[in-house]
Parts: structure tokens; C-alpha cells; sequence
């Protein structure tokens, strides 16, 4: 992966206002003539994207994610701030830009199911300016890679979801665009179709140079596939991070004591050192899951020493301890968590 | 050119989608001819004044102009709806989003796609205009440059009409509905539409003619159903038939006029609404 910098949002806001008429009010129950409510999509957004590099943005629904794939690619105009791809503000230069980005935007049918694959990527080749004599050949190419080449000339209406979220990645790629922009590009696909688009997007971006930036609310996709992660929230940037530095942010602190017995997990939560304690039920009995500093060592550490022995004193048995290895969904539920709390 | 890389996109996506779909296209054509033919019927059996309407169509030059304002309200029918529920099935399917990241921009992807469609709704009119002609008795005349002229100018008045409508179905989505009512209305005006709707108070008169189908059906009647043939009262007090070409007839420079108009506004208007759809980020979405 190089440090060349493809795509960038700076400081990026972006609101919808939505109207509704009659609609029922929450707290009252009762029928109002006009609601009008805004909607942060975005709000001071800020990351970039560099040559060779899978960037994940995750969040809940309603995140603002898509609004994001749709600023990058010139479908939504943000408020203030500017999006550049391959050093280009795209408010300015949109026709160019949109020769630089390839897009699969989530739920969306993208191929003309009357033709079939090689017809649509033809037609959409040429109405992206693809030249003529590159465009056939490019064409048989990229169903090869993508492994739709039997296929070919079975009309779309005919082939299987994963199929044709494959093709609406042939698509976005006709134009042989530097930067891929994919929305929940496996939702609803079987195992072996998520396998398949997941590996793609690797080769896509690790022997092809191109920058991918996916969104998912699959964290096992996200963990698998990217580089960096943005974590956003009611159009707020959570964090951005190398995808093990953010996994590792978390591994060290939480640790799980195995008890006999439940105990108040409060009394723990206000040993110094300790962020947060909480009892967890399981079929091998009750745990005590306790998050500790990760710094200064010397405060961690003793936080770690006083929970034993409390324990002890309060006369609890204790079967085993371990270091909770943590994954992506509990990171993410963490920090979104965290985020609404605040 | 980059037009006429779009447009030559649009004829093989439609000529690989007729000759897949040709049963449809040809069912197509043949049910429109048993409606036009109901239509036709219904219309002289009617109720109300059934008499006057059966000697109207004993004259078999009434029949020909009823089926040509028929014809001519379909074709606006269908040109306005390539911009309205068009517009509306591209959004929902996401066709639409790859369009408006098409770097050709979507007004000249819209125009290629309206132009190769009215190519064919043209061709397959002409077929149905010409079997039902014949199956009512009727006579057309078919001057090819007049006709030429006028059906392209018809075309682009109501594209740029659909234009307008198309701009602001991207924002408002839900005007693809009331659309429909508009195109109905269009449909209705071409149907009945003859030089003595004119007759009217200067600014019903002007509004007439500023709608994009009234003076186009006036002047394409003229053509293929009166072959440009007006009343001359001799001096010894005679009434003769003499030539007298459309590019002379009042409709068509009102039908210039308008064919102006629209394009401007529709496309200015598209831009605006394309802009500011971006802004609410409805553009490409349903």
C-alpha cells in the first residue's frame, strides 16, 4: 500500500431535513399538521483513503455511510467542507472524478436484467467513455476474473443474487476506476458468494492498486477485509484506525473471572484503575468481566491485583481468569455504545 | 459526439431488447390496433348524439384525423412518461445512480434514451396510423419532408416539456404520479385538437399554444389528413380546394415557437433540479 493519498473528506457536513405531514407525535400520541426534523448525515467528517488500501466505514444504520459513498461519488452535495479524489474537489470536477471512481451502492438492481452481462458491461462501458477497442476485451476480462465467464450470455434476470452483485461490481469496474466505492457490497449473499466478492476485493486492491472503500455491517467482513476502519455514528466520526491497532485497543483491557458465585459487580467498578465491571451469565456459571486502564501500568496492574482480592474477601471462589480476546462486533458495540451514552 | 456515443449505446440496448422481447412488440402493435379499432367503434355507437358522430365518420377523413390525434396523444403520452415513470423505474431499479455517474452527465444520457425510443414508438405509430387509416377507409397523405419537420419539432417540445417534468420528478419523486394526469391531459388535447380550439380569448389562445402538443397535431393533421389543402373562394363565387404548405399555416410557427421555449425551460429547469436534488441527495434514488 503506498502513502498517496486517492480520496479525502475534510471537515465534511451534511444534513437532510425531512417533512412530514400529519404525522403521529412520540410523546403525546397525538396527530400533528407538520414536523419538520433534521437529520446529521455527516458532521465534521474527516478521513482519507490512500492507493492500495481497503478502508472500512462501519456503523449502525442511519450512520451516515452511505451519504458518504454518495459525497465521494458526486451523488450528494455536502453542506460545507470538500471531498477530493485523486487530488480533484469534486464539486468542481465532477465529470473528471467520475472516470476515477467505480460505484455498488447497497439494494440497488445497477444491470439491465434483460441483457446479459457482457451486454451490460458493453453498454455501460460505453456510456462511461470507455474507448471502443478497450472495451470488449476489458469486458471478457473482467467477467474472467470475477468468474461469471460461463455466464456470460445468460441473461441477467437469470443469474443468482451473488451473480449479479458480482456483475455490479464488473460495472463499477468497467472504466477501470483507481478507486472502488462499495456499499454493504455482501448483504444477503450466501457463505460461498460472500467468500467470493470478498476475495476479489483483495485481489482488486492487492495486485491491482486500486483503493476500495467498503461499507458493511458485517464485521467479520470488515475485520477480514480492511486496512483501516472508520467507525461513524449519527454522522459522527467514533474513530479511525489501523483495523489491528483498533483491536488491539481494547484486547489488553478486559479480563473474565470465573466465579462461583454472582457479586456486585459496583463495588469493582470503583476500584481505581477499572473503567467498568459487569456480571455476564453463562451455562459455565457466573463471570466477572472487568475493564481495566490501559495506562499508567503501575494503576493497571494494581487494579488487576484488587480484584482477586476482593474477591477473596468476599468470600467467592475463583475457578479462572483469562484476557477476553476481543473482535470487531464488540469494539464496534463498544464505541457506538459509548458514543450514544455521551 | 459524446452524444452520439450514448445515443449508439441506446439503439443497441433497445434493438437487442426488441428483437429478445419481439413477441411483445409485435403483440403490442396488434392490441393497439384492436384498441384503436374499440375506440373507433365506441365513439360512433355512443349515446349522446350518436347520429351526428356516425355521419361525422361517414366522411372517412374525420375517422383518419380521430386515429392521427389518437396516435400523436400516445406518442406524447409515451415521450413525457420516458421522463416521468421512466425516470421513476430507473430510480428504483438503481439504474438510474450508474446514469448520473455517467460522466456524460444525465440530461444527454435522458435525450439519447428518449430519442431511440421515439425512433421506434415513431415507427411502430406509422404502422398502426396506416392499418387503422385503412381499416376506416381513410386516405393519408404522406409528404415526407413536412412530416419530417414536424414530427422532430413535436419531439423535441415535448422533451423538453418531459425536461421540465423529469427535473422535478428527481426532486420530488412523488410528482411522477400527478404526471400521469398531466400526460392524460396531453393525450386528451392531441386527440381533439383542430385549428377551431383556437377560437378562444387571447390568453386561453396563448396558453394553448404554448402547451407542446396543441399546435403540433394541428399542423401534422393538416399534413397527413387535409394534404395541406385550403378552402379559395373564386371570384365567380366558387369554393376550390388549393395547396397552400404547412410551413405557411400560422400552427407551424407557433409550433416553432413553442418547440423553443420548451427545450430552453425544460432543460434549464433540468439542470436546476438536477443541482438541487444533488443537495437534497434524492438524485438516483426512489
Amino acid at each position: 500500500m503506498s502513502e498517496e493519498v486517492l480520496v479525502e473528506l475534510r471537515h465534511v457536513h451534511k444534513k437532510f431535513t425531512t417533512r412530514h405531514v400529519l404525522p403521529v407525535d412520540e410523546e403525546t400520541r397525538k396527530r400533528r399538521l407538520f414536523k419538520k426534523r433534521d437529520v446529521h448525515a455527516a458532521n465534521d467528517i474527516s478521513f482519507t483513503i490512500r492507493r492500495g488500501e481497503i478502508f472500512g466505514l462501519l456503523g449502525p444504520n442511519g450512520a451516515g455511510k452511505t451519504t458518504a459513498v454518495k459525497m465521494i461519488s458526486g451523488l450528494v452535495r455536502p453542506d460545507s467542507g470538500t471531498v477530493f479524489v485523486n487530488g480533484l474537489d469534486v464539486e468542481k470536477k465532477r465529470r473528471q472524478i467520475l472516470r476515477l471512481v467505480g460505484v455498488v451502492l447497497e439494494g440497488t438492481r445497477t444491470s439491465l436484467w434483460p441483457l446479459t452481462p457482457l451486454e451490460n458491461l458493453i453498454y455501460y462501458g460505453t456510456l462511461k467513455d470507455v474507448p471502443g477497442a478497450l472495451l470488449r476485451p476489458r469486458a471478457h476480462d473482467l467477467l474472467d476474473f470475477i468468474g461469471l465467464k460461463d455466464k456470460k450470455n445468460i441473461q441477467v434476470r437469470r443469474l443468482s443474487r451473488g451473480q449479479k452483485q458480482k456483475l455490479a461490481i464488473c460495472i463499477a469496474l468497467i472504466a477501470d476506476p483507481q478507486v472502488l466505492l462499495l456499499d454493504e457490497p455482501t448483504t444477503g449473499l450466501d457463505v460461498l458468494s460472500g467468500r467470493a466478492i470478498k476475495d476479489k476485493v483483495m485481489e482488486m486492491t492487492r495486485e491491482q492498486g486500486r483503493s476500495v472503500l467498503v461499507t458493511t455491517h458485517d464485521m467479520h467482513v470488515a475485520q477480514e477485509l480492511c486496512d483501516r476502519i472508520a467507525i461513524i455514528n449519527n454522522g459522527e466520526m467514533i474513530t479511525c484506525r489501523r483495523t489491528d491497532e483498533l483491536l488491539d485497543l481494547f484486547s489488553e483491557q478486559v479480563f473474565v473471572f470465573k466465579l462461583n458465585q454472582s457479586v456486585d459487580p459496583t463495588e469493582f467498578s470503583l476500584i481505581p484503575g477499572i473503567i467498568s465491571a459487569q456480571m455476564e451469565e453463562s451455562s459455565e456459571g457466573p463471570s466477572l468481566v472487568v475493564q481495566v486502564v490501559r495506562e499508567p501500568e503501575t494503576l493497571r496492574s494494581e487494579a488487576l491485583y484488587a480484584v482477586p482480592s476482593r474477591l477473596w474477601q468476599s468470600g467467592c471462589l475463583l475457578h479462572a481468569v483469562s484476557q477476553r480476546q476481543q473482535n470487531l462486533e464488540s469494539v464496534f458495540l463498544h464505541l457506538t455504545d459509548s458514543a450514544v451514552k455521551r | 459526439m459524446s452524444f452520439f456515443r450514448v445515443m449508439k449505446a441506446e439503439v443497441v440496448r433497445s434493438f437487442i431488447i426488441m428483437r429478445r422481447y419481439w413477441f411483445r412488440t409485435l403483440t403490442g402493435m396488434v392490441i393497439g390496433y384492436g384498441m384503436l379499432m374499440v375506440l373507433i367503434a365506441g365513439f360512433i355507437y355512443s349515446k349522446g348524439g350518436a347520429g351526428d358522430k356516425i355521419s361525422q365518420f361517414d366522411n372517412p377523413a374525420a375517422a383518419t384525423n380521430f386515429v392521427l390525434g389518437f396516435i400523436i396523444g400516445m406518442f406524447a403520452f409515451g415521450v413525457v412518461g420516458m421522463f416521468t415513470q421512466g425516470l421513476q423505474s430507473m430510480a428504483t431499479t438503481g439504474v438510474l445512480e450508474q446514469l448520473c455517474m455517467s460522466p456524460h452527465g444525465l440530461a444527454v444520457n435522458f435525450m439519447a434514451q428518449t430519442m431511440v425510443g421515439a425512433v421506434s414508438t415513431i415507427i411502430s405509430s406509422g404502422i398502426l396510423v396506416y392499418a387503422v387509416t385503412w381499416s376506416v377507409g381513410g386516405m393519408l397523405h404522406w409528404d415526407m419532408f413536412p412530416i419530417l419537420i414536424l414530427l422532430t419539432l413535436t419531439f423535441f417540445n415535448l422533451v423538453g416539456f418531459g425536461f421540465m417534468v423529469g427535473g422535478l420528478v428527481l426532486v420530488f419523486k412523488q410528482v411522477g404520479q400527478i404526471a400521469i394526469i398531466v400526460r392524460m391531459a396531453l393525450f386528451a388535447l392531441a386527440v381533439f385538437a383542430r385549428e377551431e380550439i383556437l377560437n378562444q380569448p387571447w390568453p386561453l389562445r396563448f396558453f394553448l399554444h404554448m402547451l407542446p402538443i396543441t399546435d403540433a397535431t394541428i399542423s401534422i393533421k393538416y399534413v397527413l389528413s387535409g394534404g395541406q389543402m385550403v378552402d379559395k373562394i373564386t371570384e365567380s363565387g366558387e369554393t376550390i380546394q388549393v395547396f397552400s404548405s404547412v410551413f405557411t399555416h400560422p400552427s407551424f410557427y407557433w409550433l416553432i415557437v413553442s418547440c423553443i421555449v420548451w427545450t430552453v425551460v425544460g432543460l434549464t429547469v433540468f439542470r436546476i433540479l438536477e443541482d438541487y436534488s444533488r443537495s437534497k441527495g434524492t438524485l438516483g434514488s426512489y
